[in-house]
């Protein structure tokens, strides 16, 4: 459904929204997204996306309060909206879905070969 | 706690950049950011990230949008600017179509002028080659005038390519007739029907390889390179060898079976924008016009072309060549002939001549006054073309400026309440640059229009094949570009004008603008009408000169003579034809000529003198031309001493007749004397009345005349009647002695008036160009004068109401205009005398402006003035007041 584009990028940023829950803003969002997913975030792809994400509704900003480090400037809290998430529980489905789509035979398939994918690599360690 | 402050520079880049809706929120996150890391990892590292962060910030989304961040409240205003311009356009149907019309209409001329010296400055730029061709030209001065000519020895070429490393090739083509250059009778060898064709020339291996000539047919290097080679154009190969390759088979020129040209290949027709334009191109190869004429220094038929080197300083090698030629080869040549050095050196350095080498670029447009044969344009005509298409432009701008300010009373109301509800200066000014472009876009797409439609007639009358270049990628964006330029230039005045009315004036109605003639609108009218009647007195005096060409006295009677062409291939046989055809009871007389006086015929310059002073006087440089015993009579020319030739007196075969201006510059009293030239000597029989056997622009220069059969042209002078009829009488003759050649034949009097072709061209683009004008310049009127009665139909009303009568009335309202042309016409006089005197000096024989020229031109520029005035100035007089009070 065209309706709930969700890049995967943008998918992060709102699954951290929600996990900060009353403290997502422009550092702290970075910051948990670079403890968790151990991948480096640069303020400007950051910013990029939470754009585009209160553009399309799934979204909603209000202005915080101002500190001194921050050098007098207000912190921008986002929050996320109804709309929002639907697109994320929807995008979680549609993943749900096509998780239980894949035939057990594949996963076999691949032990044979001998892949070492993440998911088979235990099952080895087992045998 | 002292905060550390980030690089400024980033700071303000993100600052500038940055959506204002973002900034605060994202400045303060890189703050908070920064200022962890100044703690953490040091100042100079955390400046480095920030300008990182910064850099990265740099992206769509947040970038704020260019027009400011009220992109939408911007549009819509320009919306509604555009939907009252097009409202207020509608509303004054009239006003607007003349404004709209009169600017199509400049845009068109501009476009097609545009067109035109495009295609002029386009000329032989298509040669690989072009930066490094040269043309080599002689220059002298002659009493003050300064001559220019092509034809150089025939062993130039090869020596100054030899004699200078900087010369890369060299190579030569020989066009004059003399030799055979010019028109012919060709058929292909295996068909017996001959054709007529032009275009013949002698060319030189070595200038197809540094033109780069592209063959269809046949090897490029070696096309010419055996004895009797010829290449042809496409055309020609398709015209005389339909669908198949020529190349090997047999060209027969003139009917010398013994001697056909063999075709080496076939080459691509001349672009239209080269300055040779050529179809026959006759191998030089194991050629030589008499014996060790390929070797001599004595005769110059030969024009020449070098490419050199890149990067050589031309200015320097030509002088070099210039000294090298004349010193080693010219002056030895004449001392050899017989003359002393001091003579020799004494001619060069009084008539300054030397050599320059013309970039092949410049040829078409920089060759005035060189006579080859070429056909070429003129620099001074690009100019005056391009001003002429400017000023209608601006004419048309004029009526734009003077309608808009003029109508402005009736946007002041619009224009006061605008600023009431808040619209600043600037807006206002938007809004009547943006209505201004808009007309301009409309005209453009209307200009368009009507070029496309003239292209044909344009084309007609500059003898030109210009299309528009719809294809040409830059052609649409430049187009729109100019119309969107345009439209600001002419909008800005009007928008500034009716941008500064105070609301409180306006909307208490004590504001009339434009009810007066203001001084800038007065000065544009009449900066329009002197512009027009520039180009009426111009048009004027064109057509007086052409009138006087067509009927100035030339010596020799033009009318009645059909001249018979391509009678060459008759051989002896034209003798049997032209005695056959004095058989024909209308033909007055018959003679064979080939020496005609209209350019295009064949010519013979050679140096005379008298009798034992060869070496010692200077020559006098004179036509010599071989005709027959009919000639005078044929063309009517007087015979003011002597006596004709006489064919039974053996002794005439070594006779002479000359002009009066060869006699007077031999000495005088020549008659019964003895003059010389490179053909020996010959005894003065008669002296003829001076004729132009030249083009007007030119002195009447010394000619000789001897018997000789030189007949491929025959000149038969023909009874009045009717034409047809004789023709016909005519060709049934010549069918009887070639029935394999069409006859081809044309009349003396056209080819006289051909030799004038561009004064006539020149006089019907000024017509046009001038009719233009005054229609664009007299739609401004039209639309002034109706507004101006609209403004004044109370006061005129009151005056009816008063008794004042309908003379008077116009009177009133039509002196207000007239005075403007009055003085358009004592500015336009002496600007239009001096710059035609300039255009006259061209002329030896030339008309006289007198002032008939201007006190036509200026009454008639009043008539149609008071024609376009009277129009609403009457209709203001008889309406009847009560219309024009009722309101109040």
């Amino acid at each position: 459904m065209k309706k709930y584009q969700l890049g995967e990028f943008e998918e992060v940023v709102m699954l951290t929204v929600g996990v900060l829950y009353k403290d997502a803003y422009g550092v702290s969002i970075k910051k948990e997204i670079e403890t968790r997913l151990s991948r480096g975030v640069s303020v400007g792809a950051l910013q990029t996306a939470l754009k585009r994400l209160e553009d399309k509704g799934y979204l909603k900003s209000f202005d915080g309060e101002a500190t001194e480090e921050r050098a007098g400037r207000p912190k921008k809290y986002f929050q996320i909206t109804a709309l929002g998430k639907k697109a994320m529980e929807h995008s979680k489905n549609t993943r749900d879905e096509l998780w239980s789509a894949i035939p057990k035979v594949a996963w076999n398939a691949k032990l044979v070969t001998g892949h070492q994918s993440p998911v088979t690599g235990n099952r080895q360690v087992g045998n | 706690m002292s905060i550390a402050s980030p690089p400024r520079l980033p700071l303000r880049f993100f600052r500038w950049f940055c959506h204002p809706k973002l900034r605060d929120s994202i400045e303060g996150d890189l703050m908070e950011l920064y200022e962890e890391r100044n703690v953490k990892t040091g100042k100079t590292k955390a400046d480095i990230k920030f300008t990182i962060d910064v850099l990265l910030l740099f992206r769509p989304g947040i970038i704020r949008p260019v027009e400011g961040h009220q992109q939408l409240n911007n549009y819509g205003m320009l919306k509604n600017y555009l939907t009252i311009s097009w409202r207020s356009l509608l509303k004054q149907k009239m006003y607007s179509l003349i404004k709209i019309g009169g600017f199509a209409l400049g845009v068109a001329a501009c476009l097609l002028i545009a067109l035109f010296i495009k295609d002029e400055l386009s000329y032989d730029k298509h040669y690989a080659n072009h930066k490094q061709l040269y043309r080599i030209l002689g220059v002298i001065t002659e009493n003050g005038d300064l001559r220019k000519g092509v034809a150089f020895p025939a062993p130039m070429a090869s020596a100054i390519k030899e004699e200078f490393p900087e010369i890369v090739n060299a190579g030569r083509y020989n066009n004059s007739e003399l030799f055979g250059a010019g028109a012919s009778e060709v058929g292909a060898a295996d068909k017996q029907d001959n054709a007529y064709d032009e275009g013949f020339v002698y060319f030189d291996q070595s200038l197809i390889d540094m033109l780069q000539l592209k063959f269809v047919y046949g090897n490029p290097k070696k096309a010419l390179s055996q004895p009797g080679a010829i290449v042809i154009t496409k055309r020609k190969a398709d015209k005389y060898f339909p669908n198949e390759n020529p190349v090997g088979k047999a060209l027969i020129v003139n009917n010398q079976v013994d001697k056909p040209y063999t075709i080496g290949g076939v080459i691509e027709d001349f672009k239209t924008t080269s300055h040779l334009q050529f179809d026959f191109l006759i191998g030089m190869e194991g050629l030589e016009f008499w014996n060790g004429e390929q070797k001599s220094w004595g005769a110059s038929n030969y024009a020449t072309y070098f490419q050199v080197e890149e990067g050589v300083d031309v200015k320097s090698l030509e002088t070099k060549i210039s000294k090298e030629v004349i010193e080693k080869y010219v002056m030895p040549e004449m001392i050899a002939g017989g003359q002393s050095e001091e003579n020799v050196r004494k001619f060069f350095t009084e008539k300054q001549a030397h050599l320059e080498l013309q970039p092949i670029e410049k040829i078409h447009l920089f060759s005035e006054g060189i006579d080859d044969n070429l056909v070429y344009g003129d620099i001074r005509f690009v100019w005056l073309f391009g001003g002429v298409a400017l000023f209608i432009l601006l004419i048309a701008a004029i009526n734009f400026i003077n309608l808009s300010t003029a109508k402005s009373a009736n946007r002041a109301k619009e224009v006061g309440l605008r600023k009431v509800v808040g619209s600043l200066r600037g807006n206002i000014i938007n809004q009547f640059l943006s209505e201004s472009v808009m007309f301009s876009i409309i005209s453009f797409v209307l200009g368009l229009a009507i070029a496309t439609v003239m292209m044909p007639y344009f084309n007609s009358i500059s003898g030109k094949t210009i299309f528009i270049p719809w294809e040409e990628w830059w052609f649409a964006p430049s187009l729109l570009g100019l119309s969107v330029l345009v439209g600001i230039i002419a909008g800005i005045y009007p928008s500034f004008y009716l941008s500064s009315f105070k609301p409180i004036q306006v909307l208490k109605g004590t504001l009339t603008q434009g009810a007066k003639s203001s001084p800038l609108r007065s000065s544009l009218v009449i900066f329009q009408f002197t512009i027009s009647i520039i180009l009426l007195i111009g048009t004027m005096v064109i057509q007086k000169q052409m009138n006087f060409i067509l009927n100035k006295k030339i010596g020799f009677d033009k009318e009645q003579v059909l001249l018979i062409q391509g009678t060459g291939t008759l051989g002896p046989q034209v003798v049997a034809f032209a005695n056959e055809l004095r058989e024909v009871p209308q033909v007055a007389e018959v003679s064979t000529g080939d020496y005609l006086p209209v350019r295009g015929s064949k010519r013979n310059g050679n140096g005379f003198w008298n009798e034992g002073r060869k070496n010692i006087d200077p020559t006098v440089s004179s036509q010599f031309w071989r005709v027959d015993q009919f000639y005078l009579s044929a063309l009517g020319i007087k015979l003011v001493e002597g006596r004709n030739f006489n064919r039974d007196l053996a002794s005439d075969s070594s006779a002479i007749i000359i002009n009066q201006k060869m006699a007077k510059e031999l000495g005088g009293n020549m008659l019964g004397k003895r003059i010389g030239n490179y053909a020996g000597l010959w005894t003065v029989i008669g002296i003829v009345e001076d004729f132009h056997y030249e083009s007007l622009r030119e002195d009447i220069r010394p000619l000789g005349l001897a018997l000789g059969l030189e007949a491929s042209v025959l000149a038969v002078k023909l009874q009045a009647g009717d034409m047809n009829e004789r023709i016909q009488s005519i060709n049934k003759v010549w069918n009887k002695f070639a029935p394999h050649q069409p006859i081809r034949y044309s009349f003396l009097d056209d080819r006289y008036a051909a030799m004038y072709s561009d004064v006539q061209r020149m006089g019907k683009i000024f017509t046009s160009f001038s009719i233009l004008a005054i229609v664009v310049a007299c739609l401004g009127l039209f639309a002034l004068s109706a507004f101006m009665v609209e403004q004044r139909s109370k006061e005129i009303s009151v005056r009816l109401v008063l008794g004042a009568s309908v003379n008077s009335v116009f009177q009133l309202l039509t002196w207000d205009f007239l005075r403007l042309v009055l003085i358009s016409i004592v500015i336009a006089a002496p600007i239009s005398w001096y710059l035609m005197s300039r255009w006259l000096e061209d002329y030896a024989y030339r008309t006289t402006i007198g002032w008939d020229v201007f006190v036509v031109s200026g009454v008639t520029s009043i008539f149609i003035a008071l024609f376009t005035i009277s129009f609403q100035s009457i209709k203001a007089a008889v309406m009847s007041p009560v219309k024009g009070l009722r309101s109040e």
